[in-house]
């Protein structure tokens, strides 16, 4: 366990009483992200209630293949980061590493589909909010709220989505200079947790955005 | 018993052996991971924060002189009463107990070597003087003049100055306060002193509990919803603005559910303080110990469910009111509680009245009369009357000042030995507390007055019949202000001239009094191991008198 | 690695289910429930991916306190808006 002892560690009993605290310490932050994300929840309930026609009209123009796809990339990408995190516990370094790649390259993938297409094909169509916006009418007000929220959701969903590919790459850059075994693997965890919640932060945005104000018609 | 060296016993601990002796390069300091270290850096930080708050209210309480304002211009007068909500909110009501005394003591209270992430405790600090930094130059380069409550449309549309460099700044300090939270809640859990369970902890670390998960979960609202104002005003995203579709209101639910609980974050670490302080110089266990933790945890959690109250007259539904004046009622109630238990720890005690206990005994006083009033606007019918005006100004001012700075004093002098090793001037040290107490009430007592007879607040001037109450309010803040400049001197002057302190110069129980004064890096040569109850402390004898 | 597989299975079932029932011929003001499948997807990837059962008892604690929280924030702030008596505009709207 030596190479592996921080060197705060003089406040913890054991490696194991540390492990257990920085897993705490990474829900208790999930927690408040769940709060900060809450906020934007908020904001759907109040926009929809006042403006309901215009804004489902909003999410009527959303591109309910790209969302569909996305959201199976990213449970995908939760469940190969959870089988990484599997293998590092069976003391599987390489095992890790290509997982953790992988979990990465799926949420490359989904930043592609998300900027890469939805939103070059929303600014070409003129629904970024603004003098220029596409809808007139009634719908005009609501649909723009729509793509207000749309936008700020996708882009701090797409911010922590950046964040956690950023720690992804620190996972797999210390899982290659051999930090990680079966004995200690704790920042594995910590990250998997991360990332999961960044899933479940979209798996709501999802309905929010591409369900709830569609027509069965469409 | 005097705040002297005990006859007898020995001073305990040098300079050189504490951790005030490991290091003196600017490095040692600027790159600490020591909780006591970080919590002097930040006592530095807020109590210059603390007198630009003040400056801006003394500047305010200035122009109220006289009904046509002593301020030529109304703008400059709302960007000064801004200024010294914003400041005296965010970089030092929030901040203050919790980051001073809360990062010095909860270690050695819990009989811990440090918190459980020292390193984010550091970056804490360095979050908290870069928004403060950025506030700061937002406010001296112009300011705003919103208010500290940024309400849309004023904030969003019509405002001239600096009001997204503002939110910026109090942004970035808003992840300070998440990450002390989230510091304190994780240390509490998982680093008590082996026989320490929840019900052996003094109430301190109780109320800072409570505290740390108000910190946790309320502060990313106000994250967020700081960002909203930003777009709103940068990119007109209209989600406040009614004509685009928006809500107002919206602003407001979002502002207030957090900055209700924020005023809990506030009061609930004075709280403890005080419920450290009666105790011991009562030489009584606390009354009702258990009472008290509940009441904690209870404030904490209602303080949540009561924040439409702010919004009784700005267009919430009738039926949403009710729910909230209700709620508000009810988190009264554990407030009320703990006061009964001060009081019933103090009955048949054996009183002393040392500097710390006098403010613990101001804040009882000051505290109670503003909680009181705090129930006359939680009312739907009186609030209609009172709300906007300076009823609700002296209510939260009785509070927060009269209570939570005279307990963030009682806390600064009671462990002032312990962090510095030094022991205060006694005799001045009464003295502020008697000052503060007394031009605290002739600065704020007016103003329960002037609001029932209809002086708005906000105003930078007024109808001439206020004038009286006014001048007076204004008087008593000069004398307030003396009552806080004593403290900065006298506390200055023992750094260097003091008298030692021994290890426990109160005879207090508490692990952190088993340390030196003051304390090695380390914090304890021996984990130290709990076998009894808090507060266990027995009549004065003829072998023990005062 | 069949435990993930199953879980991954799951979610794409309810992925699938939530999906469906948008199709169905739901007024504007019940579409929120298509809400349920992806409240159900959370509570899977909670057990199974971020293990919120195992470890120490705070964990627990942490991750009900995020959701109870999330709540109070839901519901007792939509209370006003579900509840305001709206006047009708009687000036011209631009």
């Amino acid at each position: 366990m030596n190479e592996t002892v921080l060197p705060r560690e003089f406040q913890y009993s054991s490696s194991r009483h540390q492990s257990q605290t920085a897993i705490s310490g990474m829900w208790l932050f999930l927690a408040s992200e769940m709060l900060f994300f809450g906020v934007l929840f908020l904001s759907w309930i109040f926009c929809r209630h006042w403006n309901m026609a215009g804004f489902d009209t909003g999410a009527q123009q959303t591109s309910l293949v790209a969302g569909t796809i996305n959201t199976v990339l990213l449970l995908t990408s939760s469940a190969t980061y959870t089988g990484g995190a599997r293998q590092i516990e069976a003391g599987n370094v390489r095992g890790l590493i290509r997982l953790c790649a992988l979990t990465g390259l799926l949420g490359l993938a989904f930043l592609a589909v998300k900027i890469g297409y939805e939103w070059r094909d929303d600014f070409s169509k003129h629904l970024f909010p603004g003098s220029g916006f596409a809808l007139a009418g009634p719908a005009r007000a609501g649909a723009q709220m729509f793509f207000v929220f749309y936008f700020v959701a996708t882009a701090l969903h797409s911010l922590h989505m950046l964040v956690g590919l950023g720690l992804l790459a620190w996972i797999i850059w210390r899982a290659r200079r051999g930090a990680f075994s079966a004995e200690y693997s704790t920042p594995v965890a910590v990250v998997g947790l991360y990332w999961s919640f960044v899933d479940m932060v979209w798996v709501v945005l999802y309905p929010l955005i591409y369900l709830i104000g569609r027509t069965p018609t469409q | 018993m005097s705040a002297t060296v005990i006859e007898g016993r020995p001073n305990s601990g040098t300079l050189e052996e504490s951790y005030l002796g490991d290091g003196f390069s600017l490095r040692s300091w600027l790159l600490t991971t020591d909780h006591k270290r970080i919590a002097i850096l930040y006592l530095a930080s807020i109590t210059a924060f603390f007198f630009i708050g003040g400056a801006a209210a003394a500047l305010v309480r200035y122009n109220l002189m006289v009904p046509e304002g002593m301020i030529p211009s109304a703008e400059t007068y709302n960007r000064l009463f801004t200024m010294h909500g914003v400041v005296m909110v965010w970089f030092f009501l929030v901040p203050a107990v919790p980051v001073t005394l809360g990062n010095f003591i909860v270690p050695l209270m819990l009989g811990a070597r440090d918190l459980a992430f020292p390193r984010l405790n550091l970056f804490s600090w360095y979050l908290f003087m870069l928004g403060g930094i950025v506030v700061l130059y937002s406010l001296f380069t112009g300011g705003v003049d919103t208010g500290w409550t940024f309400y849309t449309p004023l904030a969003t549309t019509y405002a001239k100055g600096h009001v997204v460099a503002t939110v910026v700044g109090i942004f970035i300090s808003g992840f300070s306060s998440i990450a002390t939270g989230l510091n304190f809640i994780v240390t509490i859990h998982r680093l008590r002193a082996p026989g320490m369970t929840w019900f052996r902890m003094p109430v301190f670390l109780w109320s800072l509990y409570a505290t740390s998960a108000i910190l946790v979960l309320a502060t990313p609202v106000l994250a967020m919803t700081l960002l909203l104002l930003a777009f709103e005003r940068l990119f007109h995203i209209g989600v406040f603005d009614p004509a685009m579709g928006g809500d107002p209101l919206l602003f407001q639910h979002l502002f207030w559910f957090y900055s209700h609980p924020a005023v809990y974050i506030m009061i609930l670490p004075g709280f403890g303080i005080v419920s450290e302080i009666v105790p011991a110089f009562s030489r009584k266990p606390l009354f009702g110990y258990s009472f008290v933790v509940w009441a904690s945890i209870g404030i904490a959690v209602i303080s949540f469910l009561v924040w439409g109250h702010h919004m009784f007259v700005a267009g919430t539904s009738l039926f949403s009111a009710l729910v909230f004046s209700i709620l508000s009622y009810m988190v009264a109630v554990p407030s009320a509680i703990k006061v009964f238990n001060w009081i019933g720890t103090m009955h048949k005690g054996f009183i002393r009245f040392d500097a710390p206990m006098l403010y613990a005994l101001g804040f009882i006083g000051l505290f109670t009369m503003g909680g009181l009033t705090g129930l006359f606007v939680a009312a739907l019918a009186a609030d209609v009357h009172l709300t906007q005006t300076y009823f609700v100004v002296a209510h939260f001012h009785y509070v927060m000042v009269g209570g939570m700075v005279s307990a963030f004093f009682a806390g600064l002098h009671y462990w002032w030995p312990k962090i510095t090793g030094r022991m205060y001037p006694e005799m001045w040290g009464r003295a502020g507390a008697l000052i503060i107490f007394i031009g605290f009430h002739l600065t704020f007592f007016p103003q329960f007055v002037l609001g029932y007879l209809g002086m708005p607040r906000r105003y930078h001037s007024y109808p001439p019949e206020f004038q009286v109450l006014n001048v007076l309010s204004s008087a008593g803040a000069t004398i307030l202000a003396v009552g806080y400049l004593l403290p900065l001197a006298y506390l200055t002057w023992s750094l260097f001239r003091g008298e030692r302190a021994p290890a426990n110069p109160w005879e207090a129980t508490g692990l952190e009094w088993k340390t030196p004064s003051p304390p090695p890096t380390y914090n304890f040569a021996v984990t130290p191991e709990v076998d009894r109850a808090p507060y266990s402390y027995s009549p004065p004898t003829p072998q023990a008198p005062l | 690695m069949s435990r993930i597989l199953l879980t991954w299975l799951a979610l794409i079932a309810l992925l699938a289910l939530e999906l469906g029932i948008s199709f169905l011929p739901l007024g504007p003001a019940v579409r929120p429930l298509i809400l349920i499948p992806a409240l159900a997807m959370l509570a899977v990837i909670l057990v199974s991916f971020m293990q919120v059962r195992r470890g120490p008892v705070i964990v627990r604690l942490f991750a009900a306190a995020g959701f109870l929280w999330l709540l109070i924030l839901l519901a007792l702030g939509s209370l006003d808006p579900l509840t305001r008596a709206v006047y009708p505009v009687t000036a011209p709207v631009p």
